[in-house]
């Protein structure tokens, strides 16, 4: 037992496992995360897909690899966490509280890592002006204007979605601008400004006259394709849609097609196109964020704090702003 | 023209450095270190009156950074040669650190960094960002230190050089790192969540600057190992910083993600 809690406290070891997770990140980031295995096998060779796949890179940061020497840093930290304190109680080592409030910040973050990843919640509401969105059992928005602004180049400059919030039934908030960078924050619950679109809406009919509705970002299967409706534009005074042709177990695109009001595609004939604005909220409910905020506050305030005391306190090693209590292995 | 005249201070600073080092007599010049504290407040001066062209502070696209980045090294070696009048600031750090920052300015006027005033997308309008921006650089103008003089422990066997050069990679870390702490991770994160909700999303750009923050705070508990002090601690400091430029460059250049807003 006291082998292996010595094991845990080993600087030797928080060294090992902190370049270990430094050069799995690392080949980590030169591949692609989270895309889909046919994607892996339509960009790399078959061999080195294969490899890829059997080394947990395309969701490394979820995968064992990842996780084992992390979990390992975890007990590590908590271990050297655990020693410092009791030859603090003990009066063995210097009262520096620096690096003690390093590692419990670090503990803490780990602990908000952990809890964002388990408990994270996001929806994002597809909204034109004058509809409503149910957040939750408690809150619902209304929104009641849209705006993009672009600067003399044509790039974006602010996009804004006014919105009116309603608790239970009553308007609690009855205006608020939501922007990129400046949510709309309620009691446990976020909402961003995510995205805007031009929403183009298709009203089709079908051989036998029958009509259906679609709009810009869904689509149809028709013989070995599916049809995909990208995007809406202006062309001159008539709306047109892009329309995309994709084939094949893995989807490719094979052709595009603009369409008009009148035109043919598949079973269907397109009976008329519109469009609107509409802009996506994501809603978020995220229980880790508060202890990650308070994390990063002891962090901080450690690190400060292990340099003043190195700089200007009365340490009885201060060789370095970082050093330790007592010689090898004193974390 | 500010950041031409800033260019050419830096340029002078290098060759008077370059001059003094080949004298051999270890003796610091007495100028060149002004002319890197005019350098300083020429790019500072540049970025300043872009930020009044844009309405923004002038730290959002690669140009405007490496100006920062620059102008950051020059005050940060001109406050250390200050700081540390007597031992650590040697002919050669001077020099290199100054080069250093050099290649950098020479770089923000290649086509890798385009001069075009952009104003900022709205992801990129946030009070956290610049802080983010700022305080990353700042903390890397102290690793480019670090790095030189990890270079120097390597390439000296003089024992008492060993020491000064310890000596300064531990004070300019010291330093360094919690500013670089606060500015890629704290700051940043804080950003992410302000703008995408998502406080970390595992985009190359994050990897690479916690890569960057791990390689540092390995090196600083291997001063806690006497065996791993010295050679290991210097090689660790060289590599830190090669992973910080890649963060920087490689990741805005080589890998996509939600830091590319090209």
């Amino acid at each position: 037992m006291k082998a292996v809690y010595s094991f845990l406290k080993s600087v030797r070891l928080t060294i090992v496992l902190i370049l270990a997770i430094a050069v799995l990140s690392l080949l980590a980031s030169l591949v692609p995360q989270g895309r889909s295995e046919a994607w892996y096998r339509s960009h790399y060779s078959p061999g080195l897909s294969d490899l890829v796949r059997f080394a947990g890179l395309p969701r490394f940061f979820s995968s064992a690899g990842f996780l084992v020497p992390a979990f390992l840093l975890t007990l590590n930290l908590g271990a050297c966490a655990v020693d410092r304190m009791i030859r603090r109680v003990t009066r063995k080592a210097a009262p520096r509280y620096g690096p003690d409030l390093v590692h419990l910040g670090l503990l803490l973050l780990i602990a908000g890592g952990l809890v964002t990843a388990l408990g994270r919640q996001e929806t994002t509401w597809p909204l034109a002006v004058g509809e409503d969105a149910a957040l939750s059992s408690t809150y619902a928005l209304h929104l009641l204007s849209l705006q993009f602004l672009k600067y003399d180049n044509g790039a974006p400059k602010e996009w804004t979605s006014t919105v009116r919030v309603a608790r239970e039934g009553n308007v609690e908030i009855p205006s608020f601008p939501i922007k990129v960078n400046h949510p709309l924050r309620l009691k446990g619950l976020s909402v961003y400004q995510a995205t805007w679109e031009l929403q183009g809406i298709l009203d089709l009919r079908d051989a036998g006259g029958q009509e259906v509705t679609a709009t810009t970002g869904q689509g149809f299967p028709f013989g070995e394709s599916f049809w995909y409706f990208a995007e809406a534009q202006k062309a001159r005074d008539a709306w047109t849609i892009v329309a995309v042709e994709y084939k094949g177990r893995e989807m490719r695109p094979v052709s595009t097609r603009v369409l008009l009001a009148g035109d043919a595609l598949g079973p269907y004939t397109v009976a008329g196109i519109t469009a609107r604005e509409v802009t996506g909220l994501k809603a978020v409910r995220d229980p880790g964020f508060a202890p990650f905020l308070a994390a990063l506050g002891i962090i901080v305030l450690g690190l400060c704090l292990t340099f003043i005391q190195s700089r200007y306190g009365s340490t009885r090693s201060a060789s370095t702003p970082y050093s330790a209590d007592s010689g090898e292995d004193g974390a | 023209m500010t950041a031409t005249l800033g260019l050419l201070c830096i340029a002078l600073a290098v060759v008077l450095q370059a001059g003094f080092l080949l004298r051999r007599e270890n003796r610091r010049d007495p100028v060149s270190h002004w002319l890197l504290a005019a350098a300083a407040l020429l790019l500072f001066a540049t970025l300043v009156k872009r930020s009044f062209r844009i309405s923004f502070v002038a730290v959002t696209d690669t140009y405007e950074s490496l100006v920062f980045f620059s102008a950051a090294i020059c005050a940060v070696l001109f406050g250390l040669r200050l700081a540390l009048r007597t031992r650590g600031m040697s002919p050669f750090v001077m020099f290199g650190a100054t080069f250093v920052c050099l290649v950098l300015l020479i770089l923000s006027s290649s086509p890798l960094a385009p001069k075009d005033i952009q104003p900022p997308i709205p992801a990129l309008q946030s009070f956290w960002l610049v802080l983010h921006v700022t305080f990353s650089f700042i903390g890397e103008a102290f690793f480019v230190v670090s790095f030189v003089a990890a270079v120097a422990f390597l390439a000296t066997r003089n024992e008492d050089r060993r020491a000064d050069m310890d000596r300064l990679i531990t004070t300019s870390i010291g330093i360094g790192y919690p500013i670089f702490t606060a500015g890629a991770l704290v700051f940043g994160a804080i950003w992410a969540e302000t703008a995408w909700g998502s406080w970390w999303s595992w985009d190359p750009k994050e990897v690479w600057a916690l890569i960057t923050w791990l390689i540092y705070t390995a090196y600083l508990h291997t001063r806690l190992v006497r065996r791993m002090r010295g050679r290991i601690s210097a090689v660790l400091v060289i590599v830190g910083f090669i992973a910080a430029l890649f963060t920087f460059f490689g990741v805005n250049f080589l890998l996509s993600g939600l830091h590319s807003y090209g």
